[in-house]
């Protein structure tokens, strides 16, 4: 810097010499803020802060660029200069002084808003939350422990192969009591489709229960007995939310509107929506409409997730993709969509047996395993039984290790 | 109105001129020169592209400097009076770009100015706004003395990137999703927190960061604990989902570097966006010249902060396919593709039997350096990752007589 400035010396006639002060004139005060921590603030750009377009090229074209010019001029002169109402003018400048507030706020030192963390605390907070079972073992250990908190997971599949059956499934095992090994949370339910099934539910409900049940029988401790008085039919169902969205507009507003809901009722560990593609498939001619909304949709939903630190689980349908020799099965709603789920889980047939691929996902390698599904819920592939276990036949034996695994 | 053409160099703002070494007009000057030039043209379309931004050792109040487009006000020169700027706003003269592209000889008639006046306010402006030329030598000379090469911790690689990541420079990974890209992200992030000992700043605008993949590509690169831990205390992460958090995190990376901040040990070195496109993505479709805006801002605060304190950048982008030729091309468009100055395809290679391994292959699209069209394999299932465990480091020391926090690069394996 040093060397360029000399440079400048000697280059320069009629440049400007730094020594030259200039007296600043009365417009030049800055307002009065707290010193030194609003200066930093005031210099960003009106291009990041979040007005209206037509606003900010109004305000770029009355020559404005930063946000410190736009709050040295007080309301009335504003809306004078740029033509608009008093009230508009006096709403910028307040959502404007909020986001300098804000900005100095989190460079004073508060850290609530930006949240950096370093990679071993959150790899603490990773490793203290758990995961939401899905009663299939050979499922959960390939998706590393079951579906993962403040993360997306996509579900595709055929019709037929299960996707809605999951989510029922792990709307009801989400609220498992910790001592069990679950998450002891609630449910958002929104379905698209009109395909939740309450007597389904029930039947769920009901198994999970029961398994409960049998697991406090075997192992006699204090808090499982406890637990259990809570943990009902009735109770599992109370604590599922449903919401019913027709179109993909009331799926958009249903999913803006979480947030609130969520601040009130903030035991909700899990939300599902049944269906992301069937209000998207049908009746849209501007694609990039879509694909503008569905961005938007994934980037709240992964928001919601991180925020409120709960997994977000999605079913989408399958579409074919016509290539030069053959016709592959590919998840629906395009391309793009692919990078809006962290976790991708593919489900499909393979003669009589349902098989689920991991397709995608951060941490765990990709690997199919087989499933199936009984009255009782989303179940392992049971052998055959060789003898009848004292448990019940229902009970399958290779979900005798997680009883082991819960006593942790 | 003519407008006369300005002192302003040609060449875009966007690309690295600074590769050119006979650009003895108008180059960038090295670390910490605020030179950024947008074509005066594009003001008009509303975009947020401003003008000439004075250098620092102007004699401007703190907060107006390093600010494009500054609004005449009283005392911004000698002999620039209220009066006088009263009537240049009647005239509709409201900015300094609009003082010195417009006609003085006009604009004394219409504002009953002295023409001599006007013409000596001109010249001090220009003097204080427009960026000075440097001489190719002094800026290779700054660039030997500033610029480091951030090995990625795998030779395949870092043969593809011409021996590794340059600070300063902006390199962008693209792939289809589940190719591979945020595995080569947070291999690098780890490769570099651990080996090389530098801080990393990861944005994270997708959740998927997971830290306990980390912790394994960790853990196959050191057997020590209490090395691990340090190599994770180094990588910082923020999470943002939307483009104004994204802005607005950047800007505190900026307030951080430039005071020299200690944020937990040092300052930044390398800066990973995951992923830029799902930020941006949100903003197109509809209206487009809003979300072009907020992108071109976007890139902007990216090159900069890059080029002003030497940050290895590394962002990730998606693939769309082309409609009539069926090949993947790069999304966010034309505009995007003159930020990275690096491009690198990532795609998942076929394993025998049909099934999808976990090898995949690397091809250079886009280099200042390198041919393009190199191809390289790599493999991202395993637990390391990467990873091959560095047989030769060299501690290169760059004296540099600016910045003392600058001393030791370390340049990965020399090929």
């Amino acid at each position: 810097m040093d060397r360029l400035r000399r440079e400048r010396h000697v280059l320069g006639a009629g440049r400007a010499r730094p020594e030259e002060e200039v007296a600043p004139g009365p417009t030049w005060v800055a307002p009065c803020r707290k010193p030194g921590s609003g200066g930093r603030a005031m210099q960003r750009d009106l291009g990041s802060l979040p007005l209206a377009p037509a606003l900010r090229a109004r305000l770029v074209g009355a020559g404005f660029s930063t946000a410190q010019e736009l709050l040295e001029v007080g309301p009335c002169e504003l809306s004078k200069e740029i033509g608009i109402s008093n009230e508009e003018a006096l709403e910028t400048l307040q959502v404007i002084r909020q986001e300098c507030d804000s900005d100095a706020a989190r460079m004073g030192g508060d850290p609530t808003s930006l949240r950096t963390c370093t990679a071993l605390e959150l790899l603490e907070q990773e490793q203290a939350q758990g995961f939401v079972v899905t009663f299939c073992s050979v499922l959960d250990d390939i998706l590393g422990g079951g579906v993962q908190l403040t993360k997306i997971t996509e579900i595709c599949g055929a019709p037929g192969v299960g996707k809605t059956q999951l989510c029922m499934q792990l709307a009801v095992d989400v609220q498992i009591p910790e001592c069990f090994g679950g998450l002891a949370g609630e449910a958002v339910y929104i379905d698209t489709e009109g395909s939740f099934m309450v007597e389904r539910v029930a039947d769920i409900a009901t198994a999970c229960v029961q398994h409960c049940q049998l697991i406090a029988e075997a192992h006699q401790e204090e808090d499982h007995h406890k637990a259990l008085e809570t943990f009902s039919l009735e109770s599992i169902l109370s604590h599922i939310y449903y919401f019913r969205c027709h179109d993909y507009t009331e799926l958009l507003a249903q999913i803006y509107l979480l947030p609130d809901f969520l601040s009130e009722h903030s035991k909700v560990r899990l939300v599902a929506v049944d269906g992301i593609a069937f209000p998207f498939r049908h009746d849209f001619e501007d694609l990039s409409l879509r694909t503008r909304l569905l961005n938007g949709l994934a980037q709240q939903l992964i928001s919601i997730a991180n925020d409120h630190k709960l997994a977000v689980i999605l079913t989408n349908q399958m579409t074919t993709r016509i290539g030069q020799s053959q016709s592959t099965l590919v998840p629906a709603l395009g391309e793009s969509w692919g990078h809006a789920a962290t976790i991708r889980l593919i489900l499909h047939w393979d003669n009589n047996q349902r098989l689920a691929t991991l397709y995608k996902s951060p941490s765990q390698k990709e690997s199919t395993v087989p499933y199936c599904i009984t009255p009782h819920g989303f179940r392992d592939v049971q052998p055959p039984p060789p003898s009848q276990t004292p448990e019940g036949s229902e009970m399958n034996p290779r979900k005798r290790p997680r009883i082991e695994e819960d006593k942790q | 109105m003519a407008t006369t053409m300005l002192l302003l160099p040609p060449g875009g703002w966007l690309h690295s001129s600074r590769h050119s070494t006979a650009a003895a007009v108008g180059g960038f000057g090295g670390r910490g020169c605020h030179h950024h030039h947008g074509p005066p043209a594009l003001r008009s379309e509303g975009a947020c592209l401003h003008g000439v931004q004075p250098p620092v050792s102007c004699a401007l109040p703190p907060w107006a400097r390093g600010r494009a487009m500054v609004m005449l006000q009283a005392g911004l020169c000698p002999g620039l009076t209220a009066e006088m700027i009263q009537l240049l706003k009647a005239s509709g003269i409201r900015t300094v770009v609009d003082l010195i592209s417009s006609d003085l000889e006009e604009v004394a008639q219409k504002c009953s100015l002295s023409y001599k006046a006007l013409v000596a306010v001109r010249r001090v402006l220009l003097a204080q706004f427009s960026a000075f030329p440097i001489n190719g030598v002094h800026l290779y000379e700054e660039l030997k003395s500033s610029m480091a090469i951030l090995s990625t911790g795998n030779k395949s690689l870092d043969t593809l990137l011409d021996s590794g990541l340059y600070t300063g420079e902006v390199m962008e990974l693209m792939g289809a999703p589940g190719s591979g890209k945020t595995q080569v992200c947070l291999s690098i992030a780890a490769s570099v927190s651990h080996s090389l000992k530098q801080n990393v700043l990861f944005i994270d605008s997708t959740g998927g960061f997971t830290a306990s993949r980390l912790l394994q590509l960790v853990q196959f690169r050191t057997e020590e604990e209490e090395e691990q831990v340090e190599a994770l205390q180094r990588i910082q992460v923020a999470h943002v989902f939307d483009i104004y958090k994204m802005l607005a995190a950047l800007q505190e990376l900026r307030h951080c570097m430039s005071q020299q901040v200690v944020c937990s040990g040092g300052p930044v070195k390398l800066l990973v966006v995951d992923s830029v496109s799902a930020v941006v993505c949100p903003l197109f479709g509809g209206r487009q010249s809003e979300g072009l805006a907020l992108m071109m801002q976007l890139a902007r605060e990216l090159k900069t902060l890059a080029r002003e304190f030497g940050l290895a950048t590394v962002v990730t982008n998606h693939v769309t396919r082309d409609s009539s030729s069926g090949h993947l091309k790069p999304a966010l468009g034309r505009s995007w593709s003159f930020v990275p100055s690096t491009r690198v395809l990532l795609e998942r290679s076929q394993g025998a039997l049909g099934k999808a391994s976990t090898q995949c292959i690397a091809s250079l699209t886009k280099s200042p350096r390198q041919p393009t069209g190199i191809k390289v394999e790599l493999d991202i299932g395993g637990y390391g990752a990467l990873e091959e465990r560095p047989v030769f480091m060299s501690a290169v020391v760059f004296s540099s007589k600016t910045n003392p926090i600058e001393l030791v690069y370390y340049v990965g394996v020399l090929l």
